[in-house]
């Protein structure tokens, strides 16, 4: 029982970095990126690259691993993003994030296969049951990810203008903030943390050109459950979602977890759109 | 809406090549795809209404499309009912889930609901595999054919061309009468529709339960068209497919999603190895479409025939005519 | 007052904001209404409560005698309210026709399947519908642009796409929010021939302005406002002369 809860705090802490992802790329934009999820997969597929298929040291891995999810985070923005928010159509960045995430996941899978391979230990470890890094990893990450966020919005400079940019973008371009550059950074502190999610999950999720679409999924789900804009928000609705994965994996098999997941996805947005903790907007005519 | 001369001759023209074409060509395989365009069709046509019109962005519609196709395999094929009791049958069942799920997920905004479609997606096909006692799991099942004269490739194919011209003409007649004005108001301005009174939430429900009642009709055809079906044939990329020969052929037309469609169904069957490549090139000229000529396809064919007719552009000095406002306000029928 | 638009002492709030306090406001068939206040004296909101874009917070609207406080924008629509809006709100991908057609929505009978199948009735309905919005185009002056896709048209002249999309519903009551924003004096000139005319036909239009001079040549009563509150109302002459009114358009 205590593997059935540690490893549904395990996945609550990748889908709860996974939404946080969401809301960094969320606060500058006011775009919720189809491709979220595959920030992950490519870290997590680069480093399994590197370091089983050629033989890398470990650091050098986790550096590339960084490094891709920065590149294809200020890509990201570069392609799907920035030309499509001057357009008036509010659809079109739902089409943009989605073709880029499903070219990214279909060259990812022409190129290194449709198996999801084993992922490298981090820590020499032998496999230690409930307290085996493939759980504590991405559970220990997403609690550091949470709170460094948190610091970052607080304490930094740019923290602080991301912030002025999620409450009102014209007045911040207004006031001189450079949003396309802030913006751009926004998306390559995504791909950054997505990157490192992926890093940390791996052992647990295999590298798999899949897991971006189910990551992002539940990432969305987490998000929606916790309420978008708020840290803490994302880490508890990501445990909840983790945990509610793992127990029905347990009582009822694995082949009914997306559906369980997907049907208290649907119940919730029927009933608080605006998630657990959300506020509801004042639309203007 | 638009009143083009031109237009019926097109029509008339590419309906008469169609009902000949299984005499222009003798290859059957040839027939084949041309059946398969004829099925995705009946989907996409009013999936066009939904996404193209009334700008809803369903990505999950495979998932209607799988429902349709075992439910009829189950109905005509284990049941033994008569197939075409079990395709409108298939239909009417996928109409009952296309109303359940457009109910809750209709109330939300863009992205949520395209999400909302796309776990619908991802369920039925989770399901199809996990199910086996209805479904037979991975292992599939094998597809009825209908009585004859629709069990040989000719038949066939003009039974898939009937039901699919009834379908186009249902949704050319709901494109250019009010309602299809409605539709895309509902699209461009949901402020403005509501002051004309167009009941938001109603509309993009019927529109939703249409669709799905053709998304079941075409998935008994499709079973058909396959001989035998298993739960990899509705992976969700498939659902991404339709969405995006839509709005590749153009929102809020009809021709260019047809294109679109005749596109997607001729690029596996035609394009053999190269076909892993498939959804990598949707993808890319979906991003291609977005980002340079949203309006699709179809925005750049009514672009460059406006522009053959040469309009001229000259500023409009507005002169109203008040006698005729007189009257035409004081007229009451 | 059966067949009059009225506001009766609504409210409505923003978090801590009171934006309209307590205004009363009623409109009168073949009347044409000004309201005029300084930029967030609640105008627009005021139009947004009547029209059923935003709850009230206390009061209630009635139109023709019926209270519709809890009722939709569609139902309030439907009982013969139409409006224009500050921005245009057209549907750009359209024609012209296809947007002044959209305001006879309200007397398509003809369900989905009906139209679906091309029935008597729904073909029927279009021929109509078309004919008089052709019409109403022509009457405000739009004759010559009817199948000009509607985002290809000038600023003024979509402001009468949506005055004559409003007249095509056959209302009984027009509200129109700043119709003169942006037009040239020979516009304006012509926007109030066409007022003229709508109210000459019996129908009530509520015109919120910030062109005074245009407000006060063209309405016959005027409601003012200033910080959503009512500062005074009555004949086009006696606001024009409060002193109240003076002051919070000459400065303190």
């Amino acid at each position: 029982m205590l593997l059935v809860i540690v490893s549904g705090l395990a996945l609550g802490g990748l889908y709860g970095m996974t939404a946080l992802v969401y809301n960094v790329m969320y606060s500058t934009s006011k775009v919720l990126s189809f491709g979220t999820g595959q920030f992950a997969m490519v870290g997590g597929i680069c480093t399994a690259w590197l370091v089983l298929g050629l033989h890398l040291p470990l650091w050098l891995g986790f550096l590339a691993c960084l490094a891709s999810g920065a590149v294809f985070g200020w890509l990201s923005e570069l392609i799907a993003v920035r030309r499509i928010i001057a357009a008036s159509d509010e659809h079109l960045w739902v089409l943009s994030t989605l073709a880029l995430s499903t070219m990214v996941q279909e060259a990812m899978a022409i190129w290194w296969g449709t198996d999801p391979t084993p992922f490298p230990r981090v820590f020499p470890q032998e496999f230690a049951g409930s307290f085996d890094q493939k759980f504590w990893l991405p559970l220990i990450l997403a609690i550091l990810m949470a709170v460094g966020l948190e610091q970052f919005y607080r304490h930094s400079m740019i923290g602080k203008l991301f912030i002025a940019m999620s409450e009102d973008s014209f007045a911040a371009r207004a006031r001189g903030v450079a949003t396309d550059r802030m913006r751009s950074l926004s998306y390559v502190l995504a791909g950054v943390l997505g990157a490192l999610s992926g890093f940390a999950g791996g052992q647990l999720t295999f590298a798999d050109f899949a897991l971006g679409t189910a990551l992002g999924l539940s990432g969305f789900i987490a998000l929606a459950v916790g309420g978008i804009g708020s840290s803490v928000c994302a880490l508890v609705g990501g445990g909840a979602l983790g945990m509610l994965t793992s127990l029905t994996t347990h009582y009822f098999g694995a082949e009914y977890q997306k559906t369980i997941a997907i049907g208290l996805l649907i119940l919730l947005l029927v009933v608080r759109p605006q998630g657990l903790f959300g506020t509801t907007q004042v639309r203007h005519v | 809406m638009k009143h083009s001369h031109l237009r019926p001759v097109i029509v008339g023209a590419f309906a008469l090549f169609a009902a000949l074409l299984p005499y222009i060509t003798g290859n059957l395989y040839y027939l084949h795809v041309a059946t398969v365009i004829g099925v995705y069709w009946v989907l996409i046509a009013t999936l066009n209404l939904l996404v193209g019109f009334t700008g809803q962005l369903s990505v999950g519609h495979v998932g209607l499309l799988a429902i349709g196709a075992y439910a009829f395999c189950l109905l005509a094929g284990g049941q033994g009912w008569n197939p075409f009791l079990a395709l409108l049958t298939g239909g009417a069942i996928c109409a009952a889930i296309g109303l359940v799920l457009g109910l809750p997920s209709l109330r939300l905004p863009g992205f949520y609901f395209a999400m909302a479609t796309l776990a619908f997606g991802l369920i039925v096909s989770e399901l199809a595999l996990a199910e086996q006692w209805l479904t037979n799991g991975s292992v599939g099942m094998p597809a009825p054919s209908f009585p004859t004269p629709f069990d040989t490739p000719w038949g066939f194919y003009w039974l898939v061309l009937g039901i699919a011209t009834l379908i186009t003409w249902m949704t050319a007649n709901l494109a250019r009468l009010m309602w299809g004005r409605a539709m895309v108001a509902l699209r461009d301005s949901t402020v403005a529709a509501a002051s004309v009174a167009v009941p938001i939430y109603m509309t993009k429900l019927m529109v939703f339960v249409f669709s799905g009642f053709t998304a079941g009709i075409s998935g008994g055809l499709y079973a058909t068209s396959q001989s035998y079906i298993t739960p990899d044939a509705f992976i969700v990329n498939l659902g991404i497919y339709f969405f995006v020969a839509i709005i590749i052929g153009g929102r809020g037309v009809i021709i260019g999603p047809f294109i679109g469609a005749a596109v997607l169904a001729a690029i596996p069957e035609l394009v053999g190895p190269l076909a892993k490549y498939g959804t990598f090139f949707y993808g890319f000229i979906l991003l291609v479409v977005v980002l340079v000529l949203p309006g699709g396809f179809g925005e750049l064919i009514t672009n460059v025939a406006s522009r053959l007719r040469r309009e001229p552009q000259v500023s409009t000095s507005i002169e109203p005519d008040l006698v005729l406002l007189r009257t035409a306000i004081r007229v009451k029928p | 007052m059966i067949n009059h638009l009225e506001a009766r002492v609504v409210t409505k709030r923003f978090g801590g904001l009171i934006a309209v306090d307590n205004v009363s406001l009623e409109l009168r068939p073949g009347e044409v209404h000004g309201l005029i206040g300084p930029n967030g004296s609640g105008k627009t909101t005021l139009l947004n409560l009547i029209s059923g874009y935003y709850p009230v917070d206390d009061g209630s609207i009635h139109v023709g005698g019926e209270d519709v406080t809890r009722q939709s924008v569609q139902d309030r629509a439907r009982l013969g309210l139409a409006r224009t809006f500050q921005t245009p709100k057209l549907v750009l991908s359209l024609s012209v026709l296809d947007n002044a057609m959209l305001g006879g929505w309200p007397d398509v009978g003809s369900g989905f399947l009906e139209t679906a199948f091309a029935a008597p009735r729904a073909r029927r309905e279009e021929a109509n519908i078309r004919e008089r919005a052709s019409t109403m185009l022509q009457g405000v002056g739009l004759g010559t642009v009817m199948d000009r896709r509607a985002d290809l048209l000038e600023h003024t002249a979509q402001r009468f796409l949506e005055i004559a999309r409003a007249l095509t519903m056959r209302p009984k009551f027009v509200l129109l929010d700043e119709p003169a924003g942006g037009l040239t004096e020979a516009e304006i000139e012509r926007l109030g021939a066409i007022i003229g005319v709508i109210r000459d036909s019996g129908i009530g239009v509520l015109l919120v302005e910030h062109h005074t001079d245009f407000v006060f040549r063209t309405c016959d009563r005027v409601t003012a406002l200033n910080l959503g509150r009512m500062i005074a109302h009555g004949s086009t002459t006696a606001v024009r002369y409060d002193p109240e009114v003076i002051r919070v358009y000459l400065g303190a």
